[in-house]
């Protein structure tokens, strides 16, 4: 029982990070049909933003970790603008954007590579302070990351709902076209959506320097996880997105109960077929409108 | 120059993966992002074969062919549900999936070690180790794959695959089986890279999950890319060009452990270079004219052969026809008879349940309630391409032409019983199924050039005009010989002169005992085509009968103008 409330308590945790990367990624897909796996690597490139400015600036925490949206948010916006926008105009076919995306992510994450070496580079000397309910240890970073994500999602939905750009954005997400027809200007509508879900997946690639450093492959897992979160809540869906992450974030975690631990990658994926096979159009689809 | 062989020889590999994968993606348009499963199950099952079976070369290679083959039949079956992005993930999960089994069950593949000492093929007492005695067995194989791959590729299987790719829909419309398609290309693709995989694990007489992982099928993708979609010689071109261009960087002096990376990042420039510059490739798709047919009017007249006539003159009857969306009911007890050698006019205001009638007649839609007879026999849950070889087949009101494919492919392929449709008798009857598909090209050039249409016959359909687009969509209909012929709208959009040819095709076809029904909205083009009306609104049939008595009706017209 004790580990069945630590297991909780973990996926508890992971499934607040997964959620931040459906989140981006979920409302990347949603309003431009685009499959984003350079996703993985600005993930990366925000990290390492994070860690310069604590490391070679010698910035404290709290600013060095505000270098990480911005750098994502540029990043984003930058692949979008000069990457995928011209490949729109040009009416290409939407497999053709898929691999202009492949082709990014491989150039960008082995460009990090050459910059900063294959190694690890950690935040020096953090460590999370614990806390111990019961039988269950949570970290402040566990803790940070739930409350993060309700504070994310919060300002997401506030956002979409209440601002111009962010009703634009769901007009996008419903029909492009239509969007379009009336006037929106899609494509500064993608390019804010592009610099937003980036910086929200910089806020989860924070917490990834925090825990176990940066690597240039680092985003290379989350991408898919987030691939995965999105599709099994249902594409374009914000609370489907969430509750998306926190079903892969328990499932993975819980089955650790009963799974041995090196098959834990495969268990996203496998809850991913099982999904499909019940719900092609995802789990929670439908409970935005 | 031992360095130049071993390239050679790794040219030849990635050639037999970019074939086949291009078969997949390029020619079935099944974008599964997972070849590497395919490679690296070959890769085992000859490594495991020849050392713990010791089975003598080729046996090890034929287990591979066909326990991966069998694999991906098994793979197809998700790509039945879903497509498109969905397809994607589905199959970048099993690449995943496959690596964590790779890696985790040591028992079998020797986990993270992998395997070694996979024993040299011995052939005519030679042992072919080392690049140079490798090199000809490996060119062989490829240039075997490749022959295997463009006999496929150019055959009416192959058309139908680029037909699928096209348009599912249009592809079923037409009689092709979408689940055989699916099924048979995914097993051919994943046999023959699986010979890729033998290859590779006699050569390096080692295997290990980091040949096979997401990169992999990445790299090959970009071969597939880069030489051109549908376009297999450029395949070999791809994987040529992508496996010298980085082994040209062993002529620079590079800082230590940047090579591999370099190699990535030269991966990802060729491959967005080429997706700005040249998205098609370096060798664009060919235009398959198809055989060359010269086609006499008795072929037309093959064509529009009605079937031994039985059960009267009532051909395709629905009874009490239902069918709901969720709340909205589209069509409700709706009756409907099709008679023989006439046209009958499907009207009625926007709404009205036109099209969902014709998706439920041909299968698209299966009936919440009701019963459809052909020719006096009950039909049950037949799916489309079944009801079109039984004699019943429609068009789209947004025409779904195959853009890709030329006039006279979108007429072939069209054409029923094709033995060369299947996988099986490309290879037990290679010869019966060129002849038949000579002379298929002969009665498609034929029914086009009743229609007016063969001048354009070499032409893409994609560049065709609207007139010229509708009539295409006329010949492909009849192509199918069936019976009985549903047309969504085949006026419409079109000027007085063209619509005036297409209602003359129409008659010739009803003369010749066909079964016709129209959907339409234009009151003129329905007095001078049709023979029989029926009024459908809010989902059922409110009046039938002769076309000009229906039109004096005021309360109907009142309702049409609504």
């Amino acid at each position: 029982m004790a580990l069945f409330a630590q297991l909780l308590a973990n996926g508890l945790g992971n499934g607040s990070f997964y959620a931040l990367l459906g989140l981006g990624f979920g409302l990347i897909f949603a309003t431009t049909r685009i499959v984003h796996f350079a996703y993985g690597p600005v993930y990366a490139i925000s990290a390492y933003a994070a860690w310069l400015g604590g490391a070679s600036l010698g910035l404290p925490l709290a600013l060095s970790v505000a270098l990480a949206p911005m750098a994502a948010a540029a990043a984003g916006a930058a692949i979008y603008w000069f990457g995928y926008r011209p490949f729109e105009r040009r009416g290409m076919a939407s497999h053709s954007v898929l691999i202009l995306s492949l082709g990014l992510s491989i150039i960008l994450e082995s460009l990090l590579t050459l910059i900063f070496g294959p190694s690890i580079h950690a935040w020096p000397d953090f460590s999370p302070a614990i806390f111990i309910f019961g039988p269950v240890f949570v970290t402040s970073l566990q803790i940070a990351e739930t409350v993060t994500l309700a504070l994310v999602a919060g300002a997401l939905l506030l956002f979409l709902r209440g601002t111009r750009y962010g009703k634009a954005i769901l007009a996008l997400s419903d029909n492009r076209d239509m969007a379009r027809i009336v006037g929106i200007d899609t494509e500064r509508v993608s390019l804010i959506v592009f610099a937003l879900a980036s910086g929200i997946s910089a806020v989860a690639a924070v917490f990834t320097l925090l825990n176990e450093g940066a690597t240039p492959t680092m985003g290379f897992y989350p991408v898919f996880v987030a691939f995965v979160v999105a599709v099994v809540g249902g594409l374009g869906s914000i609370p489907g997105s969430i509750a998306g992450g926190y079903l892969v974030g328990l499932v993975e975690s819980l089955g650790l109960w009963k799974i041995p631990t090196e098959w834990q990658n495969s268990i996203a994926f496998v809850l991913l077929f099982l999904v499909l096979l019940v719900r092609p159009q995802g789990l929670f689809v439908g409970a935005r409108r | 120059m031992e360095l130049v062989l071993h390239i050679a020889v790794m040219v030849c590999i990635y050639a037999i993966l970019a074939t086949s994968f291009n078969l997949l993606i390029g020619f079935a348009g099944l974008f599964a992002f997972g070849h590497a499963v395919f490679y690296a199950l070959g890769a085992y099952a000859t490594a495991l074969t020849a050392i713990r079976l010791h089975l003598p070369f080729p046996l090890p290679l034929i287990v591979s062919v066909v326990v991966t083959g069998v694999v991906g039949l098994a793979v197809a079956l998700p790509s039945l549900r879903i497509a498109g992005i969905y397809l994607v993930i589905t199959t970048l999960a099993l690449q995943v999936i496959t690596i964590d089994v790779i890696i985790n069950w040591t028992s079998l593949t020797g986990g993270p070690t992998g395997i070694s000492d996979v024993p040299p093929i011995i052939l005519f007492g030679e042992t072919l180790s080392g690049p140079a005695r490798f090199l000809p067995l490996a060119a062989v194989s490829a240039l075997f794959c490749f022959l295997i791959a463009r006999h496929v590729g150019g055959s009416p299987f192959g058309r139908a695959l680029r037909a699928m790719r096209e348009n599912e829909s249009a592809a079923a419309s037409v009689g092709k089986n979408i689940f055989y398609l699916k099924v048979s290309a995914f097993g051919m693709a994943a046999a023959l890279a699986s010979v890729a995989g033998s290859l590779f694990a006699y050569y390096l007489s080692y295997v290990g999950a980091d040949s096979f992982q997401v990169s992999e099928t990445v790299l090959i993708l970009s071969m597939v890319v880069v030489g051109g979609t549908g376009n297999l010689v450029g395949s070999v071109l791809g994987a040529a060009f992508l496996v010298v261009l980085p082994e040209a960087l062993a002529f620079v002096d590079l800082p230590e452990g940047t090579a591999g990376q370099l190699r990535l990042l030269i991966y990802g420039c060729v491959l967005v270079l080429f997706l700005v510059f040249r998205p098609e490739g370096l060798l664009r798709e060919p235009r398959r004219r198809g055989p060359h047919g010269v086609g006499g009017k008795d072929a037309v007249t093959a064509a529009m052969q009605v079937a031994t006539s039985a059960g009267g003159n009532v051909v395709l009857e629905g009874i009490g026809l239902q069918k709901r969306f969720g709340g909205i009911i589209a069509i409700d007890a709706l009756d409907i008879r099709l008679e023989r050698g006439r046209i009958t006019g499907l009207v009625g205001p926007n709404g009205a349940g036109k099209t969902t009638a014709f998706n439920v007649l041909t299968g698209f839609l299966r009936a919440d309630d009701g019963e459809i007879r052909y020719k006096g026999k009950s039909l049950r849950n037949l799916r489309p391409h079944e009801l079109v070889r039984a004699g019943i087949a429609r068009s789209f009101q947004d025409l779904r032409l195959f853009t890709g494919m030329s006039v006279l492919e979108n007429v072939l392929v069209a054409l029923p019983r094709q033995g060369g449709d299947r996988l099986l008798m490309l290879f037990l009857r290679p010869l019966l199924v060129r002849r038949e598909d000579h002379a298929n090209a002969g009665k498609a050039m034929a029914i086009l050039d009743f229609i007016g249409l063969q001048e354009r016959a070499y032409d893409l359909a994609g560049d065709l005009s609207y007139a010229e687009e509708k009539l295409l969509v006329v010949a492909r209909l009849i192509a199918t010989e069936a019976d009985v012929l549903l047309f969504d709208e085949p006026l419409s959009g079109l000027d007085a002169t063209a619509m005036q040819k297409i209602i003359e095709l129409l008659r010739r076809l009803a003369q010749s005992s066909k079964t016709v029904c129209i959907i339409e909205h234009n009151l003129e083009a329905i007095r001078t085509a049709c023979d029989h009306l029926v009024y459908l609104d809010e989902g059922r049939v409110l009046a039938q009968g002769d076309p000009n008595a229906l039109m004096r009706d005021p309360e109907l017209m009142r309702r049409y103008f609504q």
